[in-house]
């Protein structure tokens, strides 16, 4: 339907049947003020004038301050000098100072809105929007027009003034006399006289970036308006590809800008949390404890291979999100199994990336979901690309100094439902002897106070310790504290700001700093080259991360702790003076196979230390007017150091071990960009840039490991016995360089068309496959003028189309086989082992072909906007290492292969609910539906694992005609067995759910009274399950409340096979849980949950310049506050086992989620 | 303009021409080896240590808690993780999937990219080397139909197929047979492998290179397939391979066994020995299984001593109040039942142990360090608390021993040439060939014992002996039952044999009476024939599994192989 009417249009177009002038343009432009040329120009300056009035905020008034001192130049070059000093365009037909003569001028520090009144003559107007200024002639007054219709009739005229809220004058207001053609404009000092057509007319007053008012003409021939500040999003400038400043509304495809206010009201250790809920087909994923990373998914999983990772890019330099080596290897990342058929242990991803990013220096984020938007940054944009735009110095030349702090007190937002009726034991009685009858179940008898056996060799009361668990955490202190300074001045800006992130986690003697400095300056050195550079260095350090996550993780032994255990009694977690090694061993609860939370807390000593620097050098040169060139090198290198010491004595590390590893990352980016901006005709403009990137990427790290300390008590590399492996990852390096144009034009202010095309060549592939091209093209059409030409409803409708492909290249070594040299030799003798993954030197770049729609609207006066996209997304050739049985002589061979599509509907909806002068709300809503597909996989296979859960009662499948994520287990099968415990199928095949959530959904509210604010954020992931081997685990060790059930035992209906009729059977509880929890069925649960998210509640000091102050604030904020509902037990469904694909859908204990509650300080001086 | 334009021209030329010269040789990883840095002989070792000792979970998950257990000679555990009662007797499937058969599937890729790169064609082909790897795959393919049943042979080496059919256990068996006999024709009469970077030498940590003694390993590998098809339906070969092989010769001398190393230390992927899962997780230890005490301790079998440590005995106090749900009667069945057992075990009350019941509590004293029980397989974990750890016995130190201590591990057997007298002596008296069955017997019995001797550097008394006397079926009873105990650590051979044979009839352990010997899980206490597939394979290779579980019989442990069918 829209499709169609797009291509009318588009004939339309074609048979130059465009623009029926508006009528009272007509009316009052006389043709002897302006050529045709001009008219046409200021046709479309009308256009933009009357039904495109929205913007973000009138922030034309005073917000930035001006310094310009010309002696005797024409009006042009003061305007190219305001456009130097600052974010805007002018727009003004090319004649209109023709016959304004040269000025003198010399201001110092004024706004915009003083240096234009003083500098334009009195026949001029202007009208400044947030990042644009219109400047024309004033329109001839009423008086000054004769129209025979008008003559004829009784005239009675009707004036007043327009101003805003605050009784400043709005000159350029537009008056309309609704359902008429006649209309005018308000003069400088916002004076209007409109002469009525009709007697009883109603007046309608609009203007730029505030709300239309309407008003009945009554008696009075004097009416007024106030005009409140409208608060919209259509007319945004926002950052695209290649760090490119275009208008909204002249994008085809889907971008979504949040501002820097956005994502560091309430912090988060890691930016990437602060953008969830935010953006429509956003998800972030989380997993782990205090600095651990995250994973940001747009649109669904593109790809099969793992990495659903969205590009993220700051300040036009891609970032490194690489993994450093560990033992767990690739398992750090994925917590996969695949390969490896031992548990895999300790899976906790660290940080990296996006949450290296200081968020007081985020200016903007813009997320660019598809391929369309993002194809100009080639191969690693198919999953998106999240731009971060850091702030610049402002262009004042004030000393601008602002101070921020945040504190915040974290605790777990909820924790599992424990039952506090029956204590350790087993069988129904508490364990009697601590050697031959011992062990952590909390099967035991009802706690009544009794003496029994306790794990530390005493007898104790055998009683309920409710709040055991709770008891472990402590209130974690996190104090986020940042200073920026800024001055401006006609040669430049510089900003510096220092950052200090001192956070406390929730388990003790764990803790993360870090610092992070930043320094950017802009340097104009002359009237055509700017150089502008940026330098961020950050160093964090991270204490005693707790690995929390699976089986092995330190709330594994701390949610199953028998319910009489007293948390308190395990801090004594080794005996004082430990002598002989037995004396070393850790005490706790039950058997070997148990860990002491307290140790584990003390002596599980970990340490990953991260710097970073980040920096970049842009020099941009203006040729001419219409050509202009920047050549940009930027760096971002990593180093890590990961310490981690398991002392001796530990559970399954008797002997202790130790494990160093540095690695570092590098990624070198240069690249030019030359612009090149042409008004082909009046109508057609034309903007094209070319541009070429090399991207250099490298990694190295080292690792050794041992195990057995000589003197155990101390934890060094040299007090090792045995080194059980050193690994060296020489220097890997990655190079992709590009070239890539696009093409922009844009006809008569309301037809975009652009086309890009990028082409790469790959060190990964080989040298027949190492080029590949790819291209999109979108168009965009403003129809709001064919459709509602004079505003009755809608004021701003826009079309969007576009279609984009990317290719995505692999890792270095991918291509040619090779064969490694295992550490450690058998029996002392070189061994050589094979590798698993077959290598394909024929591997070619994967290609995601994307095809987008969307409509955007504004309409009621611009108190409702509505953003809607539909996109179809596949993605083919996946490079992916297929499981084969073994048959090649290999566990995987790299392939080329299948085919996944994701289709999808993304929805914004915003509203400005109330409007006053001291009140407002706006609200907004996000809405995003994804739907994966896996089309195509290879001949031969329709289905693969991904994944197993460590219990083996999971598989994680991708299946052709399924999704990605596929949840495959067991159910209970209804019959019993010959005790009469519950049977589960025989085999985990039955497909239990999806990992991937139907749809996410955003609610966010700003409000505003005077100098209080309030802004909450609730939102949904609705659909999409999640196997919780969290509850399983509860349950097999009768800790959980769940467990309370059947303690006096249950006689299962269903068909016993032993004796092949109905059930006769009793079983006890702990029977029954026993078999229930290994039936992976009984523990999937919907990922739906709502909670509200974000909360803060800020005020803005008045009158505090009085103290030296330019402005202060406060905010009182909270994070994850609670859920409005959850369908999951004991887990946060959004907290997964990790952060690839193969994990997703499986929790298992995962730090609680912190519920954050803080203080915002911020002072301008 | 024109300039500009040049310029901009001249810019993406030399840019595009220039950035992609490095790029062959920076994709060239300089940590790893190509084809021409390596000889075939580094991965010799690779293959056998990863059939035999790769990973500490194939040996615990798959070893101990299956074929250790189910074989009759460990039992049990003394915590309450591994005493379940029921625990690998009951199916779980992580233990199966991460140390029967995931194990197992995997090493096909190991073996086959062995076979490709020194087979026909390979970069580094060598006719020995491929017929050492045939002997290898005989050896992989038999001790993994035999867990499982049909399994993926004839299209697991076909690298075009992706999901392979599974094959009739006859058919691998087959299989297997073929592989062995084009091994036996490759090596003829060679000794090595060749000369200079081809000669094998150290790197076969079996046989050091010899090939004539691949060649007698293949011949014993054809013997025991000829007996354990003999007899199964559709089966017509047993006589011909039987003979072939004992004509050609088999180890009748040597040993194959696969050396432990007692500085290894890298338990969870390097190589691993029981003492790894002994001492790195002490809740997981178990004890000498009854059926291997008592029938060492009826024959006055000097090994026991060496295998087995005397329990630590001294006295025993277990409370005997009944619990929540549990009558006097349950109690006094459980203590009828222990007391069963110390019977069994040939301790003579008031001699070597005194009982002593109280209203509330059993005391048992025992000599210290003098005498050996076995722990009874499978009971139900309700008998725990009263079968205390000090009442019966930990294998001996030799199996136990902690690695870095200076001191041999026990290695892994392979094909023994006690089991190779003893098969001969089997297939003479099944008519597989002809000559004199107890002669056999007798130099297989020294042959086994002789293994200790070389192992533990002990000398054993061969004094009782047992002669091959009495019906066909005795003394097809004492072949299997010394067999048995020949492949003590070669559990999955043992386990097979009890199988095959129904001996030593002991080691049958079934149940019918869940207040004893559990019958909780689908075994529903009948003795366990094999193990189930892979859960894997129902999500990777549905339909060939399903076709395979359809004609061979359910995918339980109950459902009996065809090598074992009645």
């Amino acid at each position: 339907m829209l499709q169609h009417s797009l291509l009318n249009l588009v004939q339309c177009l074609l048979k130059q049947c465009l623009i029926k002038p508006i009528k009272f343009m007509k009316k009052y432009d006389a043709p002897d003020d302006f050529g045709t040329k001009n008219l046409i120009r200021i046709m479309r300056l009308s256009f933009t004038f009357y039904f495109i009035s929205i913007t973000h905020a009138i922030s034309g008034y005073s917000q930035s301050e001006l310094s310009i001192r010309l002696n005797n130049v024409e009006l042009e070059q003061v305007i190219d000098e305001i456009m130097n000093q600052s974010e805007y365009d002018f727009f003004y037909s090319a004649e209109l100072f023709e016959d304004v003569p040269k000025v003198t001028i010399d201001f110092k520090k004024v706004s915009l809105e003083t240096l234009l009144k003083n500098i334009l003559p009195n026949n001029f107007i202007f009208e400044i929007r947030e990042k644009e200024v219109i400047i024309k002639k004033k329109p001839k007054t009423l008086s000054a027009v004769s129209n025979e219709e008008i003559e004829t009739q009784q005239i009675r005229t009707i004036s007043g003034t327009i101003t805003d809220s605050e009784g400043n004058p709005l000159p350029g207001a537009s008056i309309f006399e609704d359902g008429t053609s006649n209309g005018t404009v308000s003069d400088f000092d916002g004076k209007y006289a409109i002469e009525l057509v009709n007697e009883d007319a109603v007046l309608k007053v609009s203007f730029i970036g505030f709300v239309t008012s309407e008003l009945s003409v009554g008696s009075s021939d004097n009416m007024d308006f106030s005009l409140a500040v409208e608060d919209s999003f259509l007319n945004e400038i926002v950052v695209t590809a290649l760090g490119i400043s275009r208008e909204k509304k002249s994008l085809g495809y889907s971008v979504t800008e949040v501002s820097g206010d956005n994502v560091n009201t309430i912090k988060d250790n890691n930016l990437a949390s602060s953008l969830s809920g935010k953006v429509a087909g956003l998800q972030v994923n989380n997993s782990g404890s205090l600095g651990s990373g995250s994973v940001i998914t747009i649109r669904g999983n593109n790809s099969i291979t793992g990495n659903p990772q969205a590009l993220i890019v700051v300040d036009g330099m891609p970032i490194n999100a690489s993994i450093p080596i560990t033992s767990e290897g690739g398992q750090t990342n994925s917590g996969s199994n695949l390969g490896n058929n031992a548990p895999s242990f300790e899976p906790s991803i660290s940080g990296g990336g996006i949450s290296d990013i200081n968020p007081d220096d985020v200016e903007s984020i813009t997320v660019l979901k598809g391929p369309s938007a993002a194809a100009l940054y080639g191969s690693r944009a198919g999953n998106g690309v999240i731009l971060i735009t850091t702030k610049k110095g402002s262009r004042s030349d004030r000393l601008g100094v602002t101070i921020k702090s945040n504190i915040y007190l974290d605790n777990p937002m909820f924790l599992p439902d424990f039952q506090n009726q029956y204590g350790q034991g087993s069988s129904g009685s508490a364990y009697s002897d601590r050697v031959n009858d011992w062990g952590q179940f909390s099967w035991g008898a009802s706690l009544d106070g009794s003496q029994q056996p306790y794990f530390d060799g005493s007898n104790k009361a055998y009683s309920a310790q409710p709040n055991n668990v709770e008891n472990f955490f402590r209130s974690a202190l996190r104090s986020i504290t940042s200073l920026s300074i800024d001055k401006g001045s006609d040669a430049g800006s510089i900003r510096f700001s220092y950052t200090n992130n001192s956070s406390e986690s929730i388990v003790e003697n764990s803790d993360l700093n870090s610092h992070n400095f930043n320094l950017r300056g802009v340097a104009n050195l002359s009237d055509k080259l700017t150089v502008d550079a940026k330098a961020t260095y950050f160093t964090q350090d991270v204490k005693n991360r707790a690995s929390t996550t699976g089986a092995q993780g330190l709330l594994t032994h701390l949610f199953n702790m028998p319910r009489n255990v007293d948390t308190e009694d395990l801090r004594t977690y080794q005996k004082p003076n430990p002598g002989s090694p037995a004396d070393f061993a850790v005490i706790r609860y039950a058997d070997e196979f148990v860990g002491n939370p307290y140790w584990m807390a003390h002596h599980d000593e970990t340490r990953v230390r991260r710097n970073r620097f980040l920096g970049f050098t842009k020099i941009n040169y203006k040729f001419t007017d219409w050509l202009s060139a920047f050549v940009r090198v930027g760096a971002d290198i990593t180093n890590v150091r990961d310490n981690k010491i398991y002392k001796p004595g530990r559970q399954n590390i008797p002997l202790g071990s130790l494990e160093i590893s540095e690695s570092s990352f590098g990624e070198l980016n240069s690249e030019f960009l030359v612009t090149a901006k042409q008004d082909l005709t009046e109508k057609l403009n034309f903007v094209a840039n070319v541009g070429g990137n090399l991207s250099k990427r490298t990694s190295e790290g080292m690792l050794v490991r041992g195990t057995d300390f000589k003197v155990p008590t101390k934890f060094f590399l040299n007090n090792i016995r045995n080194i059980s492996a050193t690994e060296e990852s020489p220097l890997a390096i990655k190079k992709v360089s590009s070239l890539y144009g696009s093409i922009n034009l844009a006809y008569d202010n309301f037809l975009y068309i652009d086309v890009a095309s990028r082409n790469d060549w790959s060190s990964t592939l080989s040298k027949d496959n190492r080029s590949y091209m790819y291209n999109s093209a979108s168009v965009a059409a403003v129809i709001n003028q064919f459709i509602d030409p004079s505003q009755e409803f809608f004021n701003f409708i826009k079309v969007r189309a576009s279609i984009a492909q990317v290719g995505n290249d692999t890792d270095p070594y991918q291509i040619n086989q090779t064969f490694s040299v295992p550490g450690n030799g058998y029996l002392g003798l070189t061994t050589l082992g094979f590798p698993n993954v077959k290598l394909n030197d024929n591997l070619k770049a994967e290609t995601v072909t994307s095809s987008e729609f969307g409509i955007e609207l504004s309409m009621l006066n611009n108190k409702l906007t509505l953003d809607v996209s539909v996109y179809d997304m596949s993605t083919e050739d996946l490079i992916f290492d297929i499981p084969v049985p073994a048959a090649t002589g290999f566990l995987f061979s790299r392939e080329n292969i299948g085919k996944v599509s994701n289709k999808g509907v993304e929805i914004a909806l915003g509203a400005s609910l109330i409007k006053m002068n001291d009140f407002s709300w706006y609200t907004s809503l996000f809405y995003s539906k994804n739907e994966n597909t896996v089309d195509e996989l290879t001949e031969g296979l329709d289905s693969f694992v991904y994944n197993f859960s460590t219990d083996n009662n999971i598989f994680v499948k991708a299946t052709k005609g399924g999704s990605i994520g596929d949840i495959y287990g067991k159910i209970v099968t209804g019959e019993v067995d010959a005790t009469g415990a519950p049977l589960a199928s025989a085999s985990p095949t039955e497909l239990l759910g999806n990992a991937q959530p139907d749809w996410l959904g955003g609610w966010s509210n700003t409000i505003r009274y005077k100098d209080f604010s309030m802004s909450f954020l609730i939102d949904a992931r609705m659909g999409g399950q999640v196997y919780s081997q969290t509850s399983a685990d509860l349950d097999r060790n009768g800790v959980s409340e769940r467990s309370i059930q059947y303690r006096d035992g249950v006689t299962l209906t269903g068909i016993n096979t032993g004796t092949a009729a109905a059930n006769t059977e009793s079983i006890t509880g702990q029977e029954y849980w026993t078999a229930m929890s290994n039936i992976s069925g009984n523990y999937i649960y919907d990922q739906d949950n709502i909670r509200l998210r974000e909360l803060s509640i800020g005020y803005n000091v008045p009158n505090v310049s009085s103290i030296g102050l330019q402005s202060a604030s406060i905010q009182l904020v909270g994070r994850n506050l609670f859920f409005l509902s959850k369908s999951a037990d004991d887990i946060d469904p959004e907290a997964m086992l990790g952060t690839s694909i193969g994990v997703q859908g499986m929790s298992h204990n995962a730090m609680p989620t912190l519920r954050s509650l803080g203080l915002n300080l911020t002072l301008n001086f | 303009m024109k300039n500009i334009i040049i310029l901009l021209t001249g810019l993406l030329l030399v840019f595009s021409i220039s950035c992609t010269e490095d790029y062959d040789e920076i994709n060239d990883q300089p940590d790893a080896l190509s084809v021409s840095d390596v000889s075939a002989k580094f991965f010799v070792t690779t293959l056998q240590q990863k059939l035999y000792r790769d990973n500490v979970f194939e040996l615990w998950y798959g070893r101990i808690l299956h074929s250790d257990m189910f074989a009759g000679h460990f039992s049990g555990g003394h915590s309450a993780y591994a005493w379940a009662g029921d625990f690998a007797w009951n199916y779980w499937n992580a233990l199966t999937d991460g140390g029967s058969w995931g194990p197992y599937a995997a090493y096909n890729s190991t073996l086959t990219s062995y076979l490709n790169i020194v087979g026909e064609g390979g970069t580094l082909e060598n006719e020995q080397y491929y017929a050492l790897g045939l002997v290898m795959k005989s050896l992989y393919y038999h001790a993994f139909t035999d867990q499982f049943g049909a399994i993926p042979f004839s299209q697991a080496s076909d690298p075009d197929i992706k999901l392979p059919v599974y094959d009739d256990q006859i058919d691998v068996y087959k299989g297997i047979i073929a592989d062995l006999d084009k091994a036996i024709s490759i090596i003829g009469s060679n000794t090595t492998t060749g000369e200079g970077v081809s000669l094998l030498g150290e790197n076969d940590v079996i046989f050091n290179g010899n090939m004539q003694n691949w060649k007698k390993l293949a011949n014993s590998l054809k013997l025991r397939i000829a007996l354990r098809a003999h007899g199964s339906p559709g089966e017509d070969f047993s006589a011909t391979v039987a003979s072939e092989a004992i004509a050609s010769g088999v180890l009748a001398d040597t040993d194959a066994l696969l050396e432990g190393y007692a500085e290894e230390t890298d338990i969870w992927g390097g190589s691993t020995s029981y003492g790894d899962v002994w001492h790195t997780w002490p809740t997981a230890r178990w004890k000498m299984a009854e059926p291997l005490v008592n029938v060492l301790k009826a024959d006055n079998d000097p090994r026991l001593a060496i295998m087995s440590e005397p329990i630590k005995g001294g006295s025993v106090t277990v409370s005997i109040v009944p619990r929540d749900g549990e009558t006097d009667a349950l109690v006094q069945k459980h203590l009828t039942f222990l007391k069963s057992t110390l019977d069994d075990a040939g301790l003579v009350l008031d001699t070597d142990y005194t009982w002593t019941e109280k209203a509330d509590e059993l005391t048992i004293t025992i000599t210290e360090g003098t005498h050996y029980v076995g722990l009874p397989s499978r009971m139900n974990g309700k008998l725990q608390k009263y079968f205390n750890t000090d009442l019966f016995s930990d294998p001996a130190e030799n199996l136990t021993q902690k690695v870095n201590q200076g001191k041999p591990v026990l290695p892994s057997v392979i094909m023994s040439a006690g089991d190779t007298h003893f098969m001969i002596a089997e297939a003479i008296l099944r008519g597989l060939a002809s000559g004199d069955a107890a002669s056999y017997y007798q130099s297989g019995l020294r042959k086994a014992m002789a293994h200790w001797e070389t192992i533990s550097g002990v000398s054993l008394d061969e004094s009782n002996m047992a002669a091959l006397t009495g019906t066909t079926e005795e003394q097809l009873e004492k072949i299997a039952t010394q067999r048995w105990i020949a492949n003590y650590t070669n559990s999955l051979e043992a386990w097979a044999i009890v199988r095959d044979t129904g001996y030593p009839s002991s080691a049958v352990s079934t149940s019918s009476d869940d207040d004893i010997i559990s019958l909780a899980g689908p075994l529903n206490g009948a003795y366990p024939n094999r193990l189930r597939y892979g859960s894997g394979v129902y999500n990777s290779n549905q339909a060939n599994v399903e076709a395979a579980v359809a004609k061979q019989g359910p995918d339980v442990m109950a459902t009996r192989l065809w090598f074992a069918s009645e």
